[in-house]
């Protein structure tokens, strides 16, 4: 692959110097533009463009300052070094506060400029490769699956409004609804998302480890602490801190991390030495903290602290209408996965899908039609390859659960045609209609 | 492609002849001929330099086929730069080399001064045939600040760039 040739624009009143520098940066393979002025300068790099900008401090009309200033809003990326006089050398100094990336004074030795040069333009091949990683990172940044209505609507206008800003975060759910998914889609919406997202699973250590894996230990600190270990809150600095499951977080832990919220500051276990943390907590839970802090269990000071804004993940019960959405997409990733060429479901399977009242969430329907994939012969996923569409209905499922699955599957069957399903249901039309907003039955 | 040196002034006995004599494949001695420096026009008293750019403005017109390469006792300035060993415009079929830089610890061995200034020459010769510089560190067309930096290279093109020669890659002028 050929890389681009890097694009310099000497800028110079003296027709000499700019001829000069041109023949000796084309010798190094350099593309060069030329200009006389200010002016002349900035219309080239408005056609052209420029990834380094060498320009004389002392021109007339515009000089060498304002055009830093001009271009820095023309090319920002672009590396702008001055060529100086001895005698101008503090405007030189006051051209490197203006954003100049260096400056050298005339006349100047062959080997000094092309030094500076070739390290100015390999800072432009960092900063597009920077450029490019970045966009490669946004470009996968997670998003909601949603038909775009309903609860999970507000769900993802709540995560545009708070993203941006650095408040603390509790989101609520169901297991399995996607809320680790939420606070990825937090932080990769944040000033902070070029810095790290740090997940602990709270719930799933003891209290003495669960400390550990927070704040880190030190060498020594207790039997087993071999090397020391930096926790996953001092590797949230300048990113995003992510805790699950903080419902289950013992009292004594909740204590430290609530120091640390406030001090800003943490000490490893086994340290004695201070450390400055700056991080955004996003929390999740499956549990009511509020009736958590009634009943004593959870610390009403940390749940304020943390509680400062709250999004709830509906169940994907609440939220029928993105479960052919969010069957598609797994689909096609497990196909892809796989490399197995599935076209789609067939109406049968569909209907199942939207009729099952997915007690999992999204991680079982997920698992779901990972497993349909695997199992599929065909060219179309069939409702036989889901285990549900065999198995009896639970028992507790209540006459208004039943007589909305069986609504949801029979609109699913015809194509959410109202008409066609109020028909095969052996009701009027508004009375189907009164019975899909009772139920928070929308059309995908 | 014929190579024509043009003597500027006074030179050292020999040392243009032997240049044109060195010169490597596919690069053809032509001819040689003397010349006042241009010092009315690109002489700086100040400076004690001659002004590159105004040399080359100043050389003769390649005849088709052919380089001029002017050589050179004066050190040579191309502002703002403060000194070059030699300058050409890129496919221009002209350059000059200075080799008053290029004495530097010689302990006056005519053979060194016409080694590093036959390779300068085959240098910006390059240049004027729309070379560019070359990474490989012993190809005559690799950029070298220090005459003791010459010594490194050799005196003639690298696989790569006579092969950009050969392919018309590069102007012809």
């Amino acid at each position: 692959m050929t890389m681009a040739p890097v694009r310099i624009l000497v800028v110079d009143d003296e027709q000499h110097v700019r001829q000069s520098l041109a023949a000796w940066f084309r010798e190094d393979g350099y593309e060069v533009n030329v200009a006389a002025g200010g002016r002349e300068a900035l219309a080239t790099l408005a056609r052209d463009g420029a990834d380094i900008l060498l320009v004389d401090i002392k021109m007339p009309g515009m000089d060498g300052l304002e055009l830093l200033r001009k271009a820095r809003e023309l090319a920002p990326d672009a590396t702008v070094i001055i060529m100086t006089a001895y005698a101008s050398v503090e405007t030189a100094v006051q051209a490197l506060k203006d954003g100049a990336y260096d400056y050298v004074v005339k006349p100047f030795d062959p080997d000094a400029v092309s030094g500076l040069v070739r390290k100015a333009a390999e800072r432009y091949a960092l900063l597009k490769e920077n450029r490019a990683l970045r966009e490669r990172l946004e470009s996968a940044a997670p998003a909601l699956i949603t038909a775009g209505q309903g609860r999970m609507r507000e769900v993802q206008e709540l995560v545009e409004r708070v993203a941006p800003t650095d408040t603390s975060v509790v989101i609520t759910g169901e297991s399995g609804t996607g809320k680790e998914l939420v606070a990825r889609l937090l932080h990769a919406h944040s000033s902070r998302r070029f810095g790290p997202f740090a997940v602990v699973n709270c719930g799933a250590l003891a209290e003495g480890l669960l400390e550990a894996e927070l704040f880190g230990h030190e060498r020594g600190a207790f039997t087993g602490a071999v090397a020391r270990h930096r926790g996953k809150v001092e590797l949230a600095h300048e990113g995003t801190l992510f805790l699950d499951e903080i419902g289950d977080v013992p009292a004594k832990v909740q204590v430290s991390l609530l120091r640390v919220l406030q001090e800003k500051t943490l000490m490893r276990v086994g340290g004695n030495t201070s450390i400055t943390v700056d991080f955004r907590l996003v929390t999740a839970t499956h549990r009511d903290l509020e009736a958590e802090v009634s009943s004593g269990r959870f610390r009403e000071d940390f749940f304020f602290r943390i509680n400062v804004f709250h999004i709830h993940v509906p169940a994907l019960r609440e939220r029928s209408e993105d479960v052919p959405l969010l069957a598609e997409h797994f689909l096609s990733q497990f196909a892809r996965q796989m490399n197995r060429r599935i076209d789609g479901f067939t109406s049968d399977a569909i209907a199942a899908l939207c009729a099952y009242p997915w007690p999992g969430n999204v991680r079982e329907l997920q698992n779901a039609i990972e497993r349909a994939v695997v199992m599929c012969r065909a060219n179309r996923i069939e409702a036989s390859l889901f285990p549900f569409a065999h198995a009896p209905a639970p028992e507790d499922l209540s006459i208004d659960a039943m007589e909305a699955a069986h609504i949801r599957k029979v609109l699913a069957s015809c194509g959410f045609n109202v008409t066609q399903a109020a028909g095969l249901l052996a009701i009027d039309r508004v009375t189907l209609y009164n019975k899909m907003k009772k139920y928070g039955i929308e059309r995908p | 492609m014929k190579v024509r040196i043009v003597v500027l002034g006074a030179a050292p006995p020999g040392l243009a002849a032997a240049v044109l004599a060195s010169l490597p494949s596919p690069l053809v001695a032509a001819a040689m001929e003397r010349r006042k420096t241009p010092e009315a026009t690109c002489y700086s008293r100040r400076r004690g330099q001659l002004d590159a750019l105004c040399v080359l403005d100043n050389l003769p017109a390649p005849a088709e086929g052919e380089v001029v390469a002017a050589v050179t006792a004066i050190d040579l300035f191309a502002p703002p730069l403060a000194y070059v060993f030699g300058l050409s415009v890129l496919g221009s079929r002209r350059s000059v080399v200075s080799w008053s830089r290029l004495v530097v610890a010689t302990g006056e061995d005519p053979a060194l001064l016409t080694r590093r200034l036959t390779t300068e020459v085959v240098h910006e010769v390059g240049h004027g045939l729309g070379l560019i510089h070359c990474p490989v560190p012993d190809c005559a067309m690799h950029r070298s600040f220090w005459a003791e930096a010459v010594d490194l290279k050799k005196p003639s093109y690298c696989v790569l760039c006579q092969q950009s020669l050969a392919s018309h890659r590069v102007s012809q002028g």
